[in-house]
């Protein structure tokens, strides 16, 4: 992490030529990766990310730059790049930066890059050979254990000069099972925003055993029927429908600009009253949680719609200069390398007022999903997609043989009324949202909801 | 610190540490680009970068460590991670780092792009008057993006490879967003050439149609339609399976296709899919893959048979074959990668391909392959959107419907392929098809 006195100097070039704001953002990441495939470490992913990005804004214009040379010359070299881009007058520029220290909500155990990598292969063969002998159809298993260790400091032109440590760890194995000419592949991938006390909560066997569960359970379902229908979807991943289907345009990102199918409709019945979701990065180690922001906003749970009324969007500072709106902590971005913008955290629809057997008992005919895959959205139009990595037919309120191959599509503001019911099971998953700013961690979730009708994108 | 600076702590540490195999790969790259909102400049970035990756090998296995915090404390360090990620390696790939000496082909110098801000500012910002003087209904989200970036890249190892090169290129965009009061839509095109070359009256002029094209789209009987896949949407669904013909992935039983496979007919004769790296006017010619091995062109697929599959040092030392020339730098272990890949076009025109297809769709956009394919199996379902064929021709507008169905059993029922390949415009990741003609796809609609 650099010098206060360094800093300084550096926001004071950059505010050089008359920005009005400046800010600075350290980066220093250790990326570890252990691979496991036929039974032994295959490959090692070990890498350090090390850079600064400096933004300046002048207005409603925002200029930034990147650098992995850390040295002063390097770092004022920068600094003059989004100095000479964002105008030309001249200013002289004090800057005094305070240091503050937000609570750390996130407290880490086991820091995973002291820990030996025996220590962390032994936890991936306690996966891997679960699932590999799951059942003798389990052809092949692949189980990654990767870490974390993201270190961040902030200075910015109005004085703040904070720092944050993210720890994350997580574990994803896929599992192919292979009979009569036939594959499937399963997966399962917990994560947390802690370190190796990750597998206090998760035993790697549970982990194993989940992801082959899946593969034989595909193995022999039939491809799901194409055409619109009633679909529960279960918690958990199952959270992605709201990611995607709303969550995304909520972003100031796509507000701020008029893209967005969100805009201007705060305060409006956008969702069936059953449905409130936030947006939460307060929570105690979840996969989304972050102490501050990449503006060094500090983290807030946010309600994006309450009884089915869009009550906030989320939003950064630059966007937030645009909407006439503060910053909700929602900055964030991959590295020093990417432009922090406003993005989701751990985002979920609440319990509601439905009982879980309620929902199933109440389809005559239509999917029951129980794992999600991932999905896009386009925010302008809200078109979606998103896969059903595990579904069910539904008969008569009873959940039928295993279906396979299906993706779901929609539109954000229809498929959001057509939520007609929300059950009392929320749980959470752990995704990788890509956008504008780079791969973050983010955490989607829901109890069990029902949806009156959507497209089920199958072929039989 | 100086490449050669790099390059003398690297010979002093590893002499220290007694290692005698090593291979350094550094690679130094920087750029710059803006993009407009309401035809102003709304955000300017740029960006410098040093990577160095060291690849060690210890007791006969190879271990590989990566960094961007270049000071002579972190490259000791490094080359004492990559040691430590050795140890504990498990697989029983021979580490190879490939010997100097080899002949390579001569391909063009790439030019620095000498791009100043104020050039590039100039261009994004007419771009987006272009674009706002083409069609009244451009509204917020209509803009003009570009980008300059540079590279040099080095490989040296113990073993006498000594190689480097430079790289540059662009990238712009043309968005346009159109508002008809009740709706928006969007389109846009990808440029990977030169600024010059691209006559950007014309290209806004079709974007904008494109566009405007999209408004009032019904929906789809669910069904099966044969399907014109146009050449965007096949880019996709062919980046999103070409790991399939990687070597690697085939050897650990992660491709849907096995080794029995070579040989046989595994597409319609139509098709032929060639990885090319020396692809006339591309500005990115490649004359050694990432291990610095010498590259060539060759056909995967050719007339529908598949001839072999892409190789790195590693995997073509496990099948008794020599390395295609297609291994990759990633952060790990050398991976498999394609430099210029095409779907060899056909003979019929646009036009006489829809008319083949009366009564089907043709689909223009297809998203969510992150999700929605499944590698291990070949099996997709997408969500679409496109145009009905009625009269053998482009009718109207439809959305909201998903095409599903097997790469594998796709690749079989190509009937046919326009002759249009376009090499230089439009470009997805280098990857290059034309517009495609598959009968009997199962479609999810209404």
């Amino acid at each position: 992490m650099l010098d206060k006195r360094l800093l300084e100097d550096v926001l004071a070039r950059t505010m050089s030529t008359g920005a009005d704001f400046a800010e600075i953002f350290v980066d220093y990441t250790r990326n570890n990766s252990i691979n496991m495939i036929g039974g032994r470490v295959d490959s090692i992913t070990d890498s350090t990310v090390s850079g600064v990005g400096i933004r300046a804004f002048l207005g409603l214009r925002s200029v930034s730059a990147s650098t992995t040379d850390l040295t002063r010359e390097g770092l004022m070299l920068c600094a003059d790049n989004v100095a000479g881009a964002i105008s030309e007058s001249k200013a002289e520029v004090k800057i005094h930066l305070t240091s503050r220290i937000f609570p750390n909500i996130n407290p880490v155990k086991i820091v995973p890059d002291t820990e030996f990598k025996s220590v962390k292969i032994d936890l991936l063969k306690r996966a891997y050979f679960t699932a590999k002998e799951y059942d003798p159809a389990i052809v092949q298993v692949s189980a990654t254990l990767m870490d974390v260790d993201h270190q961040i400091q902030i200075a910015n032109s109005e004085g703040l000069f904070t720092q944050d440590r993210q720890i994350r760890t997580r574990m994803p194995v896929s599992a192919i099972a292979e009979r009569d000419g036939q594959r499937a592949n399963g997966s399962n991938s917990p994560g947390r925003r802690m370190g190796l006390e990750l597998f206090d909560i998760f035993q790697p066997e549970d982990i194993g055993r989940e992801a082959a569960r899946e593969a034989m359970v595909k193995l022999t379902a039939a491809y799901a029927p194409a055409g619109k229908m009633s679909v529960a979807i279960e918690n958990g991943f199952g959270g992605v429908i709201f990611h995607e289907a709303c969550g995304h345009s909520l972003e100031a990102t796509s507000v701020a600009k008029g893209t967005s199918q969100m805009c201007g409709k705060l305060g409006q019945q956008i969702a069936n009253p059953k449905v409130t979701a936030i947006d939460d990065g307060t929570i105690a180690n979840a996969w989304g949680s972050i102490d501050i922001d990449d503006e060094g906003t500090p983290s807030q749970r946010n309600v994006l719609i309450e009884n089915g009324i869009l009550k906030s969007y989320m939003i950064d500072r630059f966007n937030g200069r645009r909407m006439g709106m503060a910053s909700t902590g929602n900055a964030r971005r991959q590295s020093y390398a990417y432009e922090p913008t406003s993005r989701m955290t751990n985002t979920m629809i609440c319990n509601g007022p439905d009982k879980n057997e309620d929902i199933i008992a109440s389809m005559e005919y239509g999917l029951y999903a129980v794992k999600m895959g991932g999905g896009s959205v386009h925010p302008m139009t809200g078109a979606f997609n998103f896969a059903v990595e595990e579904g069910y037919m539904v008969r008569d309120g009873k959940i039928c043989e295993a279906v396979k191959g299906a993706s779901l599509i929609g539109t954000g503001s229809e498929i959001l009324h057509e939520i007609d019911m929300v059950g009392q099971n929320l749980a959470t998953g752990q995704g990788m949202c890509g956008s504008a700013s780079g791969s973050i961690p983010t955490d989607v979730g829901q109890p069990l909801i029902r949806v009156r009708s959507i497209t089920v994108g199958g072929r039989a | 610190m100086t490449y050669e600076r790099i390059v003398e702590i690297v010979k002093k540490t590893t002499a220290q540490l007694g290692i005698t195999e090593y291979e350094l790969y550094y690679d130094a790259s920087s750029n710059m680009g803006c993009e407009t909102f309401q035809q102003e400049i709304d955000s300017f970035t740029s960006g410098a970068s040093c990577t160095m990756q060291m690849r060690v090998v210890k007791d006969g296995k190879m271990g590989v460590a990566t960094t961007e915090l270049v000071s002579e404390e972190e490259i000791e360090a490094l080359i004492a991670r990559a040691v430590e990620n050795a140890t504990v390696t498990e697989n029983d790939d021979k580490p190879l780092l490939y010997a100097g000496g080899a002949e390579y082909r001569q391909v063009p110098e790439c030019p620095e792009n000498n791009a100043t801000s104020a050039e590039l500012k100039a261009f994004a910002l007419d771009g987006a008057r272009i674009l706002y003087g083409t069609d009244e209904r451009m509204s917020d989200g209509t803009a003009c993006a570009a980008e300059v970036w540079n590279s040099e890249e080095h490989i040296l190892n113990s073993n006498g490879l000594n190689l480097s090169r430079k790289g540059s290129g662009c990238v712009t965009y043309l968005m346009a967003a159109l508002d008809n009061s009740t709706e928006k839509q969007m389109d846009y095109k990808i440029f990977r050439t030169a600024f010059d070359e691209i006559d950007r009256e014309a290209e806004a002029k079709e974007i904008a149609k494109a566009a405007a094209a999209k408004f009032g789209a019904g929906s789809v009987k669910t069904g099966t339609y044969d399907i014109v896949i146009d050449r965007q949407s096949m880019m996709q669904i062919l980046s999103t399976f070409l790991p399939s013909f990687y070597a690697d992935n085939v050897q650990k039983g992660l491709s849907a296709l096995n080794k029995s496979a070579l040989g046989t007919d595994i597409a319609s004769p139509k098709v032929t899919i060639t990885d090319d790296p020396f692809l006339p006017g591309n500005n990115l010619q490649t004359a050694f893959d990432g291990e610095g091995v010498p590259t060539y062109t060759k056909n995967i697929i050719e007339n529908g048979q598949l001839k072999l599959f892409l190789h790195n040092l590693t995997t073509a030392l496990k099948d008794g074959v020599e390395s295609t020339g297609n291994g990759q730098r990633s952060g790990a272990k050398i991976t498999t990668g394609v430099f210029n890949l095409l779907i060899q076009p056909g003979t019929v025109s646009k036009d006489e391909l829809l008319a083949m297809a009366d009564g089907g769709i043709y689909v223009t956009e297809m998203k969510g392959f992150h999700a929605g394919a499944d590698l291990t199996t070949g099996d997709f379902s997408i969500e679409s959107a496109g145009f009905m064929i009625e009269g053998g021709k482009v009718g109207r507008a439809v959305k909201s419907f998903t095409v599903a169905g097997n790469f594998f059993t796709l690749l079989k029922d190509i009937v046919e392929l326009d002759n249009n390949l376009d090499t230089k415009g439009h470009a997805y990741r280098r990857i290059m098809c034309p517009d495609v003609l598959v009968r009997g796809m199962a479609v999810a609609g209404e």
